[in-house]
């Protein structure tokens, strides 16, 4: 079981960084990797249940199905389904905690998955990188300016 | 039931901030509103179950239960046994987390307790600003750390 942990400080307080992110279908909005998405079978984004189907910048094609969701604890969780990673049993959590000390907000991305040993360590550094580091950028990039 | 959630960013490596917090009978060593502190019996400050004793700057005595101690969660859980101010069903909880962006600290320190009828917001007011974030701000000086940045 290979596992990433990133996580980071965004200077906004976490309903507003929250609003940015629950919306399961809008990576693109605010993940910079992410060019286009939509939730299959004209579902509501926030359907436990529901699947995005989503492209990178690069031109892959991923599928993932939301497991939870909760706006009392600010976290997302989902699955892969479909993607061009070499990995199984991928989930990962997003999860915001307020920091009363400044209104501002912790923000961690979580994902367990199974994996060759050869594969894990670009894996790990891959996702922790490029997608979970990567977006958290981007919100810093967008909520610098407070 | 008074819940009260406060936390900071410790701009330090949660392996250093751990070091200083896990010893229940430490707090005498940096918080400003302790004044001196043992643990009972002679047992070991990271025995679960143990209890310190010890007085504030006033004078005031009480007593503390620890409840859980993990290395692996960098947390623990503590009760009040005896007390002069009026905190009952007192539970606190204390958990760091590594913000991997930075090397840095989140610290978040909370509890949940009654009191007599009217002291609500007073007691939620002392214990939130004069315990907890004294307690931050105290850590923070006693680590050698800035004083709090917006990160």
């Amino acid at each position: 079981m290979a596992r990433v942990f990133v996580s980071s400080v965004i200077d906004a307080p976490a309903a507003k960084v929250w609003e940015r992110v629950r919306d399961f279908n809008a990576l693109p909005r605010w993940h910079p990797r992410i060019r286009d998405s939509r939730i299959e079978n004209g579902e509501p984004s926030d359907k436990i249940g529901c699947v995005r189907d989503f492209h990178l910048q690069n031109g892959d094609r991923l599928r993932e199905k939301l497991l939870g969701l909760s706006d009392y604890d600010m976290f997302c969780t989902y699955t892969i389904l479909e993607g061009p990673m070499p990995l199984t049993n991928y989930i990962a959590t997003l999860r915001l905690t307020p920091v009363s000390d400044g209104d501002r907000t912790f923000i961690e991305w979580t994902a367990e998955f199974d994996c060759a040993p050869e594969v894990e360590g670009d894996l790990v550094n891959g996702i922790g990188i490029n997608v979970f580091q990567g977006g958290f950028d981007a919100l810093k990039r967008h909520f610098g300016g407070r | 039931m008074v819940k009260i959630v406060k936390s900071t960013i410790m701009e330090a490596p949660v392996e250093a901030v751990w070091e200083v917090l896990r010893d229940f009978n430490g707090h005498d060593r940096w918080h400003p509103a302790v004044a001196d502190s043992h643990i009972e019996r002679g047992q070991s400050s990271d025995k679960v179950g143990c209890v310190r004793r010890f007085h504030l700057v006033d004078g005031s005595e009480l007593r503390e239960q620890l409840l859980t101690l993990s290395d692996a969660d960098m947390a623990f859980t503590y009760c009040l046994l005896d007390t002069p101010v009026p905190l009952l069903n007192y539970v606190a909880h204390v958990r760091l987390t590594p913000v991997t962006d930075g090397d840095l600290t989140f610290w978040e320190w909370e509890s949940r307790f009654d009191t007599p009828a009217g002291e609500e917001q007073r007691l939620k007011d002392m214990v939130s600003e004069q315990i907890y974030q004294a307690g931050f701000e105290a850590v923070r000086a006693h680590m050698g750390l800035a004083p709090a940045s917006t990160a």
